[in-house]
């Protein structure tokens, strides 16, 4: 079954209004403040965003906002409670007949991977398990970012952080592999969850569109390449999208109830051209090239979409 | 005892030029104290190190209030308050800016009261690299030849900290070819110990605690982020040539910033108040209707109001 956009299906049907404001003092080049915008534009102004500590610690910068609408900063393992609280409240507000039904705000977090894949797993747990009605949305840019790129358990096998240097013992850098994430979510069988990345906008905002209508916990995963922790030029920004998602490596998929649908199938690459770009995975191929750890990385990949079937 | 201090913009190498020095000084036999100050560390946002280099031990810790040397990798970041390129200077202070003015008129402009000296490394580094890298060794280089420390002691020291950051032996080798013609280029200035000057007094202060309604931060106003401008993290500006624009609305979906909107008549406007300069819009542009020109000096060079 190919799935098919409804009411993204032309480029200039991405909304022409801003809902994230310029002067924030994220990196040039960006990718999470990339996916965040165009989030928005679907999401609209009618939102409590719930940010955990990270990056996007960032968006508000005392005394300055981005946003038309409210920021609640919470630490890096709370957003999700946070936004039970700011949902609970909003729900009370209009159970008292305080705040109009049609003045209802979605809540949204704001998480990095650092909180998403580490710190905020049990609250985020615990969120889509009571069926909180929210948005969760993860920049994912695979470290640490905001302190200076450290390890996180979203950072992929290979990859060279400031925790996990090539060393002897070591010469791939990072040993762990990435962690599961969506299939972590997607045991626990809620309404809507997505990966999207930037470079892919309809996709993007088709997905924010149908989890529109759900109610209950929805979940998106967006790649965020990062020009500061993988090292490359920030105009490369969407190039680097593009072949994390053509080599299959950040497969595009959502799951409603559990079930799970690739909405676009890339012909796969070699990861190679992916790996290459960035000087986080510069030691796989300098001074002597390691054939066994980017081919471990390739298996991996290739048995990933031999499970999917397509 | 000398303190230097770096400021540059995340991404700009102020921090690995701060280490280049220590390791430099250490290598011949000095005493060295490097450290970055932490922020949240990000590409364009104003940063700075502070270095100190000594014959005997370094008893002193923390920021350098006031340093010796001030060594300053972007002009634009002089009229930016909240990076404080300035603080602590005094009349005996060297201040190295990187500019393409002479040290004199560097002087005026900017109306630095120390002893300025300007060498354009942007300029040098674009011609080594052909396109805008960390500035790290060429900042390196003028620091060191500023205290007087031997250009092989650079050398060494370049090889060690970029090799460190796991650069390959290429860019090694190009930093240190810059770096030699930095290190001999820079107008000299030579570099004053502030010794004998006791510190000055400190009174303790006391702080006071509020409840936490008054003690965090809360932005009662909305959307006024676009009255910080951010315009002077460029090097390279987006230039549109208007007759090769097909008016596809990629520049404008692309930007992370949202600094690019599209007129009736489907043609990109910069909002160059805010643009980063990160080049997306130029690498995305399928028709390379959008150009990079560098950021120049004088008329056309935006400047924060």
């Amino acid at each position: 079954m190919t799935w098919q956009r409804e009411t993204f299906k032309k480029i200039k049907q991405i909304p022409r209004e801003e809902h994230v404001l310029p002067g924030t003092s994220l990196c040039a080049g960006c990718g999470g403040l990339e996916a965040l915008r165009l989030a928005a534009k679907v999401l609209g102004d009618d939102v409590v965003y719930v940010n955990a500590a990270g990056c996007f610690t960032m968006l508000a910068a005392y005394p300055f906002t981005p946003f038309k609408g409210s920021w609640l900063y919470t630490t890096m393992g709370s957003a999700p409670a946070g936004a039970q609280g700011v949902r609970d409240a909003l729900d009370v507000l209009i159970a008292k007949g305080r705040l109009p039904k049609r003045d209802d705000l979605k809540v949204v977090v704001l998480g990095g991977d650092g909180s998403t894949y580490d710190m905020a797993l049990s609250s985020t747990s615990g969120a889509i398990y009571r069926g909180l009605d929210f948005y969760y949305f993860c920049y994912d840019n695979e470290a640490y970012g905001n302190t200076g790129v450290q390890l996180s358990a979203a950072t992929p096998y290979g990859a060279r952080t400031t925790t996990s240097p090539c060393s002897l013992q070591h010469p791939a850098g990072t040993i762990q592999e990435k962690k599961d994430i969506f299939e972590i979510w997607r045991a626990h069988k809620p309404p809507y969850i997505a990966t999207v990345a930037p470079r892919y906008p309809l996709d993007l905002a088709e997905k924010f569109a149908r989890a529109a209508t759900f109610t209950g916990p929805k979940l998106f995963l967006a790649l965020s390449a990062c020009p500061t922790g993988w090292l490359y030029d920030p105009g490369e920004t969407p190039e680097v999208a593009k072949l994390a998602v053509e080599t299959g490596l950040w497969p595009l998929k959502e799951a409603i109830n559990g079930a799970v649908t690739h909405t676009y199938i890339p012909k796969r690459k070699p990861v190679e051209e992916y790996l290459k770009l960035q000087g986080r995975f510069r030691h796989l191929f300098e001074p002597t090239k390691q054939e066994e750890a980017i081919r471990h990385i390739q298996e991996r990949v290739d048995a990933y979409w031999r499970q999917v079937n397509v | 005892m000398r303190s230097i201090r770096f400021h540059g913009r995340g991404g700009q190498g102020a921090k690995t030029a701060s280490r280049i020095v220590g390791t430099a000084a250490f290598l011949e036999g000095l005493t060295a104290q490097d450290s970055p100050l932490y922020g949240a560390e990000r590409r364009g946002a104003p940063v700075s190190a502070s270095t100190r280099i000594s014959r005997e031990p370094i008893r002193e810790r923390g920021l350098i209030t006031r340093p010796d040397l001030i060594v300053i990798a972007d002009e634009s970041l002089i009229g930016d308050p909240t990076a404080r390129v300035l603080d602590g200077l005094s009349e005996r202070t060297v201040v190295f800016v990187n500019a393409a003015l002479p040290s004199e008129q560097a002087r005026d402009q900017f109306r630095i009261p120390g002893r300025v000296t300007t060498l354009d490394l942007t300029d040098m580094t674009l011609r080594q690299f052909g396109k805008p890298v960390a500035l790290s060794a060429p900042l390196g280089a003028v620091a060191c030849r500023l205290l007087g420390l031997k250009a092989e002691s650079l050398k060494a020291a370049i090889t060690g900290e970029l090799a460190d950051l796991g650069l390959p032996e290429t860019v090694i080798e190009g930093n240190l070819a810059l770096a030699a013609s930095c290190y001999d280029a820079v107008p000299v200035v030579p570099v004053e110990e502030m010794a004998g000057t006791p510190p000055a007094p400190v009174s303790l202060w006391t702080p006071v605690y509020e409840p936490p309604t008054l003690g965090s931060a809360r932005i009662s106003a909305s959307a006024n982020s676009p009255l910080r401008e951010t315009g002077g993290w460029r090097t390279f500006r987006p230039v549109l040539v208007p007759d090769k624009c097909n008016g596809c609305w990629l520049c404008f979906v692309y930007c992370p910033d949202g600094v690019i909107s599209m007129t009736k008549d489907d043609l990109p406007l910069i909002d160059y108040d805010h643009c980063k300069g990160c080049q997306i819009c130029v690498q995305e542009c399928p028709t390379k209707a959008l150009v990079a020109e560098r950021e120049q000096e004088g008329a056309g060079t935006w400047r924060a109001k």
